[in-house]
Formats: C-alpha cells, structure tokens, sequence
C-alpha cells in the first residue's frame, strides 16, 4: 500500500505543492525577517546619530579634555542598565589598540567622518578577552573629531539580537512544519484515492473472474468518483445483459432448435427401417429440405437478433427516410391485405427522417406487418402508420386480431415467445424479438397497447436531432 | 456451361458438383486457393463458384488476382459471413454476386445462370419484348399484342427485371435484393402476391401465359411452346 502510495499522482502532486508552499512560506518568513532586522538596525543607528550629535553640539569647539570629563560621567551614569556607552580615542591610543575598531579607516575629512559598524563590546571598549561582556554584540558609530582623536558612541544591540535570531528559528521551524503538514496531507489523499481505486480494481478483478453481476461501491459524496462507479456501473449492467442475452439464446437455440433436428432426424431413420416405393422417399425428402428451411431462417432470425442487440449493423447506417420506407413497405404488403381480404390503411406523414439502418428498419417494420396480417381475421383491418411526433417520430401496426393480454405483453419480446392461443399458427416466435432489438440500436422504444379490438404496436424513435444509433 | 468450383469441404464440393452435373453443366473442382487460382487462369470457364474461406489463399484473393489479369470472368462468392458488409467487400473484391451459406441450390442455380448471361448479353436495350410483350424503358410503356398495360412503379421494375432474365429462373431472394433492395425474407409470402398481381396485369386476358411458376425455385418469364 505504501510504495503503491508514492506511485499515485495525487501523492506526487501534493509532494510538489508541499515543496512549492514551503519555498513560499520560507520566503515570506525570510523576507519578514530581513526587513525587522534592517528597520532595527536603521532605529540604532538613528539614536546613535543622535547621542553623538548631542555630545558634539554640547562642545562645538571640541575641546576634547571636556568632552572626555563627559563621556566619563556618562559612563558611569547609567550603572548596569545602561544601554549606551561613549569612548574618545587620542591618536596614540588609535595607534596602539587592535581588532575590529581599528580596522575603521578614517574619514575624508576635513569635517566630522561617520562610520557605523557592528563589532563586539570587549573590541569597543578595549577590554580584554575573556571578559564576560566581551562578546556582547554592539552598534557602534565611529566619528572623527580634529586633531586625530575618534568618538565612539555604542549601543548595546543584544536583546534585539535575541529576538531577531529567535524569529528566525521559528521561520525555520514553521517551514518545516508547513513541508511535513503538506506532505501528510498529500500522503491522506494519495491513500484514499489509492483505497477507492483498489476497490474498482478488486471489482474489475471479481468480474474477470466471472461474478459479472459484481459492482464497484458507490458512496455518498457524488464526486468524481462516484459519478464514474455509477457511469461503470451502467456499462457493467450493459454488458451483463449481454452476456445474459448470450446465455439466453445458447440455451434456447439448444431448445428450440433441437426438437426440429430430432424430428428431421427420426423421420429420416424411420424410413430407413424398409424399403419404401418412390415416392415415399421423394415425399420424406422434401418435407425434409422444409424442415431444413424452416431451422435456417430461425437460425438467421437468432442471428439477426443477437447481432443488432449487439451493435452490428452500425457501420452501415446512415439518414433513413422513414416516410419512403413505410410507403415502399406498405405497397409491398398491399397484395397481401388484398389476398386475405383486409383493408390496409395507410397513412404516412411526410419527412420523417432518422439515423439508421435501413435494412433493420425495414426488417422490423416488415415483421409487424407480417405479425398484422398473420393475426387478423379475414375482413379485418390493419393500420399502418407514420407520424411525426413532438418527441419524435412513431411507426406504428395496428391489426384486429386477438391482441395480448397486457400481462403477457413484455414476455412476448422475448425470444422464443409464442402465446398458448397462437400454437396453431406458424412462426419462430422471434419477430418481436427482433423489432425490440432493432428498436433498442436505434434508440426507440418498442410499446404493445391494446388496439380495442387487437393490438397496436408502435416504434417511437427520438427527435431527429438526437437520433443516432446507440 | 463449364463452371469451376473452389470449395474446400470436399464433401460439399462433392455435392455441389453432382447437383450442376446433373443440371447439364460441366464441372472442375479445385480445394484450395492456390490451385484453384491456377485452374481459373487457364480462362476456359464459364462460371466460378469461391468459397470465401480457403486454405492457401482466401477465395477474395483469388478473385482480386483473377480480375487483376483482366479476367472477367463472374464468380460468385460463397460465404458463410452474411452481414451486409460482408456481401459489400465480398462484391468490391470483384465478384459478382454472393450467396451465404446454407443456400438452396435452385437459389445457387438460378444465380449461376443469371451471372453467365450477364456477362454474355449485349449492352442493354431501352425496348426489351418476350413474345408479344413489350416494354419501353424509355418511355416505361409495355403493351401486349398492342394492348397498353398500366404497371405500378414498383410493377414495373419487376417485370423489367423480369424481362431481363427471360428464359431464367429467378428466386424470390433474387426479385426482393434486385427489385426491393431487401437482404432478408419477410414470413409473409410477400414475392408471391406480387407476382400474382404481375401476372394478372400481363397474363390474365390473354391465352399464352408468359409469366410461369417454377416450382421450389421460383419464377420465369417466358415465351414456351
């Protein structure tokens, strides 16, 4: 789970952000430090201008033997509190002492010279080293008087700097915190979207394995993973109806194709048992080749069903006119009507167009029909219809027939199907089945409704502009 | 007439080749791609019968070879794939006309027939005539010993259709691909009623029926004595 983790893009998208953010946040800090510690310096430096400028005003010839009686007294005046401190350097103490206030150089001049510098107390005030203030950091502002000598005013900057390294540990350590906060936050998501994944992939694995009726856990949230498990889920449903379909017709051709097969074969056994005249023979024989049809075209009615149940038919579709068709198929079946004394009642609206194939359409159509005349008594009636509808255009047969009692009306779409009261007649029981799938390729739904008398059947198909083929 | 058949399943090849002979036609038989290409290209058939699905070389491909040398001869495919795009690269392969597996062989036959005279006929003319039958493409008149007819559109192409075999057997398939474009039966015994109609228009007034059943098979119109 764990090295999967470091694999997923969300754990290396927020490792990214988590980087990002911490630079972010290390600059801000930074740059707030920065500028704390520069107002601070200009605030030392500020008060150090002053204190030697007020010195400096008090003795504007510069007569340094007062100035020195001064800074003694300053000195001594604020005890261990004080913040400040004063010192004058003669030009032989400047050549004597060492370290960091020596390194001064002097000024242009002529004129007071400014030179601020951070140093250490011990190397201001010349203490010796090892002393305990020594090491105190301190501002200093070195001015150059005449005749050589150095006035050094001090300011003693360890509290600040206390305060100021402090800040920045805490920038440090708000930093890293940020860096390890992003990084478990993005560890967290990394491993829920990991879990929700698995299950997808433990229930692709079960369906694999054949549990087709498994399906992926859809929660609550109505995110982007939920709406895709349910999307999935729909196509699971889908191909496990196909699947069933599948099933279904293995079983029922291995039904209703192996009575027929039985009863060709006993025939033919039956007359091999003796000797039989002529035309015996010829008559065995071409009952024969009838029952061999009559299995072909169940065989290619199967066919036919599972192949547009299953897509086929797609790549030759194109703009049907549905109108034409029905009129083509209408004065097909005009004879017919006649023949059998029905009125065939025609009316068809012009224009109705839809994305398909016309072969299946028409094939559909045809088997309507076909059930119509097959169902309706001599002098009845059959309507044919095409209409364009608000929601889209309708074909649709009514006979006066028997019609279907409304509880069977759903199973007589199955394949197979034939109602107790129509044993008698001929036929697979595959039409309808085949209307339904035809339909279902072509989006439309197939209705059975009581015609009153007999049964009306209709193919609603989506508006022309949402029409295509599934 | 002289007809090769490339067939791979002997016993069908067997079969096939008893049935044309007793039909009056002489046969070769060829059981994969490779020699039956080689015996095609000898010219000195009249007719080929491809199964779709050989061993050494696919029945298509034989018949993309053929029509490669500006061999015209016709073939018809057999196939055992009957979806509408099947026949379609069946037919743009060059051949030219296709049949799925099972057929009947008066269905085989009468498509045999159709393909040679085809191949043979003169270019076709607008005024066609079977006895005293006539009919006019042009003007889509017909009239018998003189009487005007009046046909349906539809009665009209198929009794062109007709014509255009006369003499030859054509099945109901052959009329509903030909005439209605439809690649399926429908149960009702549609094709029968509407040459039933054909023929009351054309041969009801009249003492020489032209228009005749034949049975298991289908129609033909002719002129028989």
């Amino acid at each position: 789970m764990l090295e999967g983790l470091f694999r997923t893009t969300v754990f290396r998208l927020s490792l990214l952000y988590a980087v990002v953010f911490s630079l972010v946040a290390a600059s801000a800090l930074g740059v707030l430090h920065w500028a704390t510690k520069s107002e601070l310096r200009d605030q030392n430096d500020a008060r150090l201008r002053l204190e030697t400028e007020v010195l400096l005003e008090r003795y504007p010839d510069q007569r340094i033997p007062a100035l020195l009686e001064t800074v003694r007294q300053q000195n001594e005046q604020d005890g261990r509190n004080r913040v400040f401190f004063y010192r004058v350097l003669g030009p032989l103490e400047r050549r004597l002492i060492s370290g960091a206030l020596a390194d001064i150089p002097a000024g242009p001049g002529p004129g007071p010279a400014r030179t601020y510098a951070d140093m250490r107390l011990g190397d201001a005030l010349g203490l010796e080293p090892g002393t305990l203030p020594y090491d105190v950091p301190v501002r200093v502002l070195v001015t150059d008087l005449r005749g050589g000598y150095r006035l050094v005013v001090g300011r003693d900057v360890a509290d600040q700097r206390v305060v100021l390294d402090h800040t920045f540990q805490v920038a440090l350590v708000a930093t890293g915190v940020t860096f390890l906060l992003a990084l478990l936050g993005g560890g967290l998501m990394g491993m829920d979207v990991l879990r929700r994944i698995q299950g997808v992939r433990r229930a692709a694995d079960d369906i694999m394995a054949g549990d087709l009726s498994r399906r992926l856990a859809v929660g609550t949230r109505d995110d982007e993973f939920d709406q895709l498990s349910v999307r999935l889920n729909a196509m699971l449903e889908r191909i496990e109806q196909l699947m069933t379909g599948l099933r279904e017709v293995t079983d029922n051709v291995a039904h209703d194709l192996r009575s027929p097969l039985t009863r060709m074969r006993n025939r033919l056994e039956v007359t091999l048992l003796e000797a039989r005249d002529q035309s015996e023979y010829r008559q065995v024989m071409s009952d024969t080749v009838e029952d061999a049809d009559q299995l072909i075209r169940t065989f290619n009615a199967l066919l036919a069903i599972a192949r547009a149940e299953a897509g086929v038919g797609l790549e030759d579709s194109g703009e049907v006119d549905l109108a034409a068709l029905t009129e083509e198929v209408a004065e097909l079946y005009e004879g017919v009507a006649e023949d059998k004394s029905i009125s065939l009642d025609t009316r068809i609206e012009p224009g109705l167009r839809v994305r398909g194939n016309r072969q299946l359409l028409a094939q559909a159509l045809t088997n309507l029909l076909d059930n119509a005349f097959k169902y309706s008594p001599t002098g009845g009636r059959v309507e044919l219809r095409a209409a364009a509808d608000p929601q889209g255009p309708v074909l649709s047969v009514s006979d006066t027939g028997p019609g279907i009692p409304e509880a069977e009306r759903e199973r007589v779409q199955q394949r197979f199907v034939r109602l107790e009261s129509s044993r008698s007649t001929p036929g697979s029981g595959l039409g309808l089945s085949l209307v339904k799938a035809v339909a279902r390729l072509h989006q439309a739904t197939l209705t059975l409704t009581d015609a009153g008398p007999g049964l009306r059947a209709a193919l609603r198909f989506p508006p022309p502009q949402l029409s295509r083929m599934r | 007439m002289k007809i090769l058949v490339i067939e791979d399943d002997r016993d069908a090849a067997a079969f096939l080749s008893k049935g044309l002979s007793e039909s009056g036609h002489s046969v070769d038989l060829a059981y994969d791609g490779e020699d039956g290409l080689h015996l095609a290209s000898t010219g000195s058939y009249d007719v080929l019968i491809v199964d779709r699905m050989l061993p050494c070389r696919d029945g298509l491909s034989v018949i993309r070879a053929l029509r490669g040398t500006e061999d015209r001869t016709p073939a018809l495919v057999l196939s055992a794939l009957g979806e509408v795009d099947d026949r379609v690269t069946g037919l743009a392969a060059g051949g030219d006309d296709y049949l799925v597996k099972p057929y009947a062989f008066a269905e085989l036959l009468a498509r045999l027939d159709a393909l040679v005279r085809r191949s043979q006929d003169a270019p076709v003319e607008n005024q066609v005539r079977v006895g005293d039958l006539e009919l006019d493409r042009l003007t889509r008149r017909v009239t018998r010993g003189g009487q005007r007819i009046h046909l349906q559109p539809r009665e009209f192409r198929l009794l062109e259709y007709l014509m255009r075999h006369t003499g030859q057997v054509v099945t109901r398939t052959m009329l509903l691909e030909n005439v209605w474009d439809y690649h399926f039966d429908p149960q009702t015994n549609v094709i029968d009623v509407q040459i039933s109609r054909l023929r009351s228009k054309i041969d009801k007034d009249f003492d020489r029926p032209l228009l005749h059943t034949v049975r298991g098979a289908g129609y033909r119109l002719a002129e028989l004595d």
